[in-house]
């Protein structure tokens, strides 16, 4: 478990000889030890053709590797860090929301039309994901950067849990989601309770919330 | 009735239990949720045709939705604070930009505030909450409590005042001088003074106020 929680908007990585680390470029905030940044041309983990697809899908957040040893701070523009562990599982958050991960994980680009086809498209626009988004997978652990604090709320099979687009954060397990719409006559009207869309996820796993509807 | 608890500092859980509860909340303000929820934004937020007109005329716009279900319903705006008040049958007073969320069984209501209100940036209206059940009031960094005496009366800058419950009178007062007309104001040109016996809730930020430039 290589990130400790400082504070709530602030995280310590250890470092040691070998492994390696990504993290979103200019997060570093300070460093004991001896640890060498170097900016990742490629995104992340991969080779070119990973490269090719990150820029082609718009999910290639600036990364740098950080390696050596020692331990580095990590922080970025006053946000609330939670750090989310893997064991197995595939997370899935967009990638400027992602400020470290460990270089144990498995970093690849999941197109949101596969699941779900058309409506998959229609609610990565809503939820301003994109019709990309990034996933990491294995055992490790990543931080993941909301504004305000972040609540985990569990999904199990028969209690789906519905979330506004706009205060997701990330996902985990083994979980299908579908954009849910109550549109009514009322929205029509301009009369709507401002939640008319909502994402609905089932299956298995957890869902992250922020505590707020703003984006990064 | 609905079932308020505090998810961390800024996420606000309100489990209903299906059948009539109910919640009344800020539009927009749900960040998820679990079972089964239905949204429903209130006309004018008052009671009946009488509060929404009272609500037009005062610009007092709370727009609130009501929230009906079975479930946990979650709860947060713009990373606020939040702080839960539990009332039995007590009135609250509150700024309409500060309220997150009534429990169904309580009354909402405007009054008037005079000098006051033109002061704290809110117009000369001000929302009052009434009845039996739990509110969740919403800051700009964690709210402090601060209890107003008949000994010790209380002077709030107001663009940091939040809410105040209790017998308290209050009163407008400023400290405009030769200096502030100079240009050489310290921004605590104007107060509200709370005289009684009460609590005022202060928020650890200041709102843009009409004192706060001079």
């Amino acid at each position: 478990m290589p990130f400790r929680e400082l504070s709530g908007k602030l995280v310590e990585a250890r470092v040691v000889p070998g492994q390696r680390m990504f993290s979103q470029r200019g997060a570093m905030v300070g460093y004991t030890g001896e640890v060498t940044f170097t900016p990742n041309m490629q995104g992340g983990q991969g080779g070119l053709m990973s490269m090719i697809g990150r820029r082609v899908a718009g999910e290639a957040a600036p990364l740098m590797t950080v390696e050596g040893d020692g331990t580095v701070m990590f922080g970025h523009g006053g946000h609330h860090i939670q750090v989310i562990e893997l064991d197995g599982d595939t997370l899935c958050v967009e990638a400027d929301r992602l400020l470290a991960f460990d270089g144990s994980l498995q970093q690849g680009t999941l197109f949101l039309g596969r699941d779900g086809g058309v409506m998959g498209m229609v609610r990565g626009q809503v939820s301003g994901q994109g019709l990309f988004t990034t996933t990491l997978a294995g055992k490790g652990s990543a931080a993941v950067m909301a504004h305000g604090g972040i609540i985990q709320l569990p999904i199990s099979p028969g209690r789906p849990v519905h979330v506004d687009p706009q205060a997701y954060v990330a996902h985990f397990g083994d979980v299908r989601n579908k954009l849910s719409s109550a549109l009514g006559w009322r929205d029509m009207v301009g009369r709507g309770s401002g939640e008319a869309f909502q994402l609905e996820l089932s299956g298995s796993g957890a869902v992250f919330v922020q505590a707020s509807e703003e984006k990064l | 009735m609905a079932q308020f608890r505090l998810e961390g500092t800024k996420v606000l859980a309100v489990t209903l239990g299906g059948g009539g509860d109910a919640v009344k909340a800020k539009n927009g303000s749900m960040v998820a949720y679990d079972g089964e929820m239905a949204f429903k934004k209130m006309s004018g937020g008052g009671e009946g045709v009488r509060g929404m007109v009272t609500r037009r005329i005062t610009g007092e716009q709370l727009t609130v939705m009501e929230v009906k279900g079975q479930g946990t319903c979650y709860f947060a705006d713009r990373a606020a604070d939040i702080a839960l008040v539990r009332l039995s049958g007590e009135k609250l007073h509150v700024e309409a930009s500060n309220l997150l969320c009534t429990d169904g069984g309580l009354r909402t209501g405007t009054s008037f505030t005079g000098l006051r209100g033109a002061s704290q940036g809110n117009g000369l209206f001000t929302t009052t909450v009434e009845g039996t059940g739990q509110a969740a009031l919403m800051s700009d960094g964690p709210a402090v409590l601060l209890r107003v005496t008949p000994h010790t009366p209380l002077q709030v800058d107001p663009g940091a005042y939040v809410a105040h419950q209790g017998n308290l009178r209050q009163s407008f007062q400023s400290g405009v001088n030769f200096r502030t007309l100079m240009g050489e104001g310290s921004g605590e040109a104007f107060q509200i003074r709370f005289e009684g016996e009460g609590v005022v809730y202060v928020q650890p930020s200041e709102r843009n106020t009409l004192g706060g430039e001079v």
